[in-house]
Parts: C-alpha cells; sequence; structure tokens
C-alpha cells in the first residue's frame, strides 16, 4: 500500500468515525489544533448527507416530525455512502427502515421512505414514448383482441401499510400533518411520470395483476381472459375497457404492436 | 517563453442552480455564459434535462463537476466518467473541470473535497490520472484549487507548486477560486499573493467567486454568502497577473434574489475591465 493510499484510508476513517480520532499526519497550529481542523469534516460529511437525504425524502419528514434528525444521523452512522451523487445514498434507507431498531416496529416509516424514493427517481428517470388513445383509433375492432401494450419501463408498483400518499402530498404542498392510517391488508400504489409531472395513485389489485401481464407482452385477448377469471366474467370486458382508456389517459402506455 | 493553452474566453458568468431557471431565461441580463454542476445533470431524462436544452439555447455552458476524485487512491470510477462523457457529448461545453481533491476511498464517498498532501508522490499519482482522464474525455480538463482546514506533516511542496506542476505536467488548466485562496490562506497562514505569484498564467482558464463564512478559530467555504472584500481586492490582483479570464459567481445556499448575484457579476466586471484596458 502506497503512503498516500495509507493517509486516505485513516483520514476517511476520521472522518466516519462517531468519535473525534488523533492523526498524526495532521498539523494543528495555534488558530486551530489538528483534532478542530479535521472535526470540520467529520461535521461536514454528516450535514451534508443530512441535507440531501431530507431534501429526497419530504414525506418521511412529515411522518417521523421530530424523529426525523435522530433517524437519518442513525442511517448515516450505520451506512457509509458509496455513491459519487450525494442523493443515491436515499436507496438504502427504506431497507434499513425496515430492520433496524427501533423503526422495524413502525412498518409504515419503511413503506413512507420507499414511496419518497419512487417519487425521486421517477423524476429523472429515463424518457419514454407515450401512447395517446388517439394513437391506437386506427385498429379495427376486431384487431384488438390481437393488442398487446406494452407499459412505461420505468412505472413502480408498491406495496404499503399505510397511507404514505397523504403525507407526501401534505409535504409537497406544505399541507397540515394528515392523520395515519394503517391498512388492514397491505395495498398497491402506482408511480410514474407523466410526461415531466410524477404521479401516484392506489390501483387495485385486479389492475395490478393486469399491468404485470401487460408488461410481459400478453394480448388484451389474455387480458381479458384473465380479468374474467379474477371475478365476474360478465364484467371482465367493461372493466378491461375502463383500464385501458385509464392507462392510455394517464400516459402508462410506451408502445403498442399487434399479433399476427 | 510558453504557448498559452487557453480556451477561447467566455467572460461573466454565473453557476446555473434551480432557484433562477426561469428568471434567467427571461431576464439573463450581464449574463454570458453558465456553468453546471455536472452531476445534477448526470441522469436518465426527465425535467433537468429539459431545462439544460433551454439554457444551451441561449448560453454557452462549461461543467463543473464534484465526483471525479482526481486524487483518490481508488481506481478511477468508470462509470462516472462514461456518464460525464455522455453529458458532455450531449452539451458540448466550453470546458469541463473539477477539483484537485479526493472525495473517497476503499469505495465509500465522503461528499467533501479532500485535500491532497503536497508530496512528490501524490503529484505523480494525480498527474497520472489527470492525463488518464484527459484520454478517457478527449480533452484537456481544468481542475480547481480546494478550500482546506488541514494541511500535512510530510508536505514537500506548498499548495500552489502542487497546483502549478499538476498543471504543467499534466497539462491540464486552472479553475482558480479566488475565495479558496484566501480562505486557506487564512486557514493555514500563508500570503494569497504568493499562492498567486506562483501560478502559471497561460494555464488558467477560469476564475471562481463566492463567499464565505468565518467560524470559530478557522474561516469555512460556505458558498452561502456574498464575495467579501478581501476576495474582490485578490481577484484584482489576480486580473492583474493573469489577464481576461472567466469569471463567475458560484453560490450554493442561501440563494439570494438574482438581482443581487446580477450585482455581483456586474461588480466584477468593473472591477477587472479597467486593469485590463490599462494592461492592453
Amino acid at each position: 500500500m502506497s503512503s498516500l493510499q495509507a493517509l486516505q484510508q485513516r483520514m476517511a476513517q476520521a472522518v466516519l468515525a462517531d468519535k473525534p480520532l488523533q492523526l498524526d499526519d495532521i498539523r494543528g497550529d495555534t488558530s486551530a489544533d489538528a483534532q478542530a481542523r479535521l472535526s470540520i469534516y467529520r461535521h461536514g460529511y454528516r450535514a451534508r448527507l443530512r441535507d440531501a437525504l431530507a431534501s429526497e425524502f419530504p414525506g418521511l419528514r412529515c411522518l417521523a416530525s421530530r424523529r426525523f434528525n435522530s433517524l437519518l444521523d442513525r442511517y448515516i452512522e450505520a451506512h457509509p455512502s458509496t455513491h459519487y451523487n450525494i442523493r443515491w445514498h436515499g436507496a438504502g434507507l427504506a431497507a434499513f427502515l425496515d430492520y433496524a431498531h427501533p423503526w422495524l416496529q413502525r412498518r409504515e416509516l419503511a413503506d413512507m421512505a420507499r414511496l419518497d424514493w419512487a417519487i425521486s427517481t421517477a423524476f429523472d428517470a429515463a424518457d419514454e414514448a407515450c401512447v395517446a388513445p388517439a394513437d391506437l383509433a386506427s385498429i379495427p375492432p376486431e384487431r384488438w383482441a390481437s393488442l398487446s401494450l406494452q407499459p412505461q419501463i420505468n412505472l413502480q408498483i408498491l406495496m404499503l401499510s399505510c397511507n404514505a400518499d397523504a403525507f407526501r402530498r401534505a409535504a409537497d404542498q406544505s399541507g397540515p400533518r394528515p392523520h395515519l392510517r394503517r391498512f388492514k391488508h397491505p395495498r398497491h400504489l402506482l408511480v410514474w411520470r407523466q410526461a415531466l409531472a410524477v404521479r401516484y395513485r392506489w390501483i387495485t389489485d385486479d389492475e395490478r395483476q393486469l399491468l404485470g401481464s401487460a408488461a410481459r407482452g400478453e394480448t388484451v385477448a389474455t387480458l381479458c381472459d384473465r380479468l374474467a377469471g379474477l371475478s365476474d366474467a360478465e364484467q371482465a370486458m367493461p372493466r378491461l375497457a375502463t383500464l385501458l382508456h385509464g392507462w392510455l389517459e394517464a400516459g402508462l402506455i410506451q408502445s403498442w404492436s399487434l399479433d399476427g | 517563453m510558453h504557448i498559452s493553452a487557453r480556451l477561447p474566453q467566455l467572460g461573466y458568468g454565473l453557476g446555473l442552480r434551480v432557484e433562477y431557471y426561469q428568471e434567467l431565461l427571461e431576464h439573463p441580463q450581464g449574463v454570458e455564459w453558465l456553468e453546471i454542476v455536472s452531476e445534477n445533470y448526470m441522469v436518465p431524462g426527465g425535467l433537468p434535462l429539459v431545462w439544460l436544452e433551454r439554457f444551451r439555447e441561449r448560453f454557452p455552458l462549461a461543467m463543473h463537476g464534484v465526483s471525479m476524485s482526481i486524487g483518490s487512491t481508488d481506481p478511477l470510477d468508470e462509470g462516472y466518467l462514461s456518464r460525464l462523457a455522455a453529458l458532455a457529448c450531449r452539451i458540448e461545453p466550453a470546458w469541463i473541470s473539477d477539483h484537485l481533491c479526493w472525495t473517497g476511498v476503499q469505495g465509500v464517498n465522503l461528499h467533501d473535497l479532500m485535500p491532497l498532501p503536497y508530496t512528490e508522490e501524490a503529484l505523480a499519482h494525480v498527474v497520472e490520472r489527470v492525463k488518464q482522464v484527459q484520454d478517457r474525455l478527449g480533452r484537456r480538463i481544468l481542475l480547481e484549487n480546494v478550500s482546506s482546514y488541514v494541511s500535512f506533516a510530510d508536505a514537500q511542496l506548498t499548495e500552489w507548486e502542487f497546483l502549478a506542476a499538476v498543471a504543467e505536467r499534466g497539462d491540464c488548466l486552472i479553475l482558480l477560486d479566488i475565495n479558496n485562496i484566501y480562505v486557506s490562506a487564512k486557514n493555514h497562514g500563508f500570503a494569497p499573493l504568493r499562492y498567486l505569484d506562483g501560478i502559471p498564467a497561460h494555464r488558467v482558464q477560469q476564475f471562481h467567486l463566492a463567499g464565505h463564512e468565518q467560524g470559530e478559530a478557522l474561516i469555512i467555504d460556505t458558498h452561502d454568502a456574498p464575495v467579501a472584500s478581501p476576495v474582490w481586492e485578490l481577484y484584482a490582483e489576480a486580473v492583474r497577473r493573469f489577464g481576461a479570464v472567466s469569471t463567475m459567481i458560484e453560490r450554493d445556499d442561501h440563494m439570494p434574489p438574482l438581482a443581487e448575484l446580477l450585482a455581483e457579476l456586474a461588480q466584477a466586471r468593473a472591477l477587472a475591465e479597467p486593469l485590463l484596458r490599462n494592461a492592453a
């Protein structure tokens, strides 16, 4: 190991350490001793990560309230940052809240972090084409059964146990903090970007399953069969028409193709 | 005699920040070019790149990064360089800059501009990496002097000797941050004019001007305040020594109304232009 490498490792260790370390490599003087000088970097590391994470997780800040800063501090201490873009340190926060005491007992915190992060990544996800209802107008009715609609690659479906969406909206609109509602059964929230705006809405279980089927390239005929198997067969066709129209209006579909 | 390595001068510019997007497009008075933070636009798509295209149509752009970690002993991050190169290909910046520092080691990122020990070993290491990066990007890069709060017991060179040697041996350009010189001079007790005297003029491509904060014992480079009087004085000295150099105001926090930054930019112009005319 070169002496430069050894020095950088000692210095990084001193910055990451939870207590100030003595580093003989650093010169102190009458204006500030070595430890005071090093403490600027120790403090700066934590402050920058805290600021970056706070701006990525406004919903979590709203939900965790006065516990937010200590939550971030614990995460920062437990997980050194590894990505060159400071914002990406947020990628592991939800998983941390899934297993770390005492937050694992409050499932809603991990849920909220998951939604904040999904919104953050949707914001600058790759641009995708968007199929509008008019684009499909020329397809003759008898060909619709063989139509496949490909959803946006970047859409995300989150399984949440509480009304995390309400906290995120409150944070974005500087509105009052909503009441927390824990669901008896987890629900699914769809997060996607329509043109440049990030959107999210709850979806039913049949819609979630059909989005998955569409992503696998299944045709409208197959989607209709699946829907018939999930609920009232007679209602499958109108229900599917409603869902497809909603997907197209919401900009969820990036391409289409006809079998055969 | 040195043949200048400098690129064309862009005049007086600002750092592009989200807070000023709309206003800068509508009322760009006096702003001749913009410097972007590269990492903010090294993204797959969405709004950041839409705004960037709008600015690219109106202004010359320079890319300024904070994550190259040119001085780290970790291998260069090929993923980072590849995204940086892709962004450069997309917007064709006037130049690409980063900092003469290291930002992490052993895979951990400290998200700070960590100073290097000014040793022959570090110099050889950085020069080699500058060459690698320039080969990868197909162009000369600019390296900026950082503010620092520590210096190392085994230093063999002054900071300015180190910076000058990196630029000459690595054949790169210099982004001279006037505020950083002042901050480090105060924190380490050297004379800022000696720093300027040690910098090769033909390598100086850009100036940064920014504000700082007086801490308890040291000056902290916060970029959250107006340019301080001693920094303006040092800027005048830099203009006398290095001539017409692209200058920008760098503000990262406590963002004031745009008019305040435009006034600072006008102050830079009013200070530099008479000096340049007298020198002509």
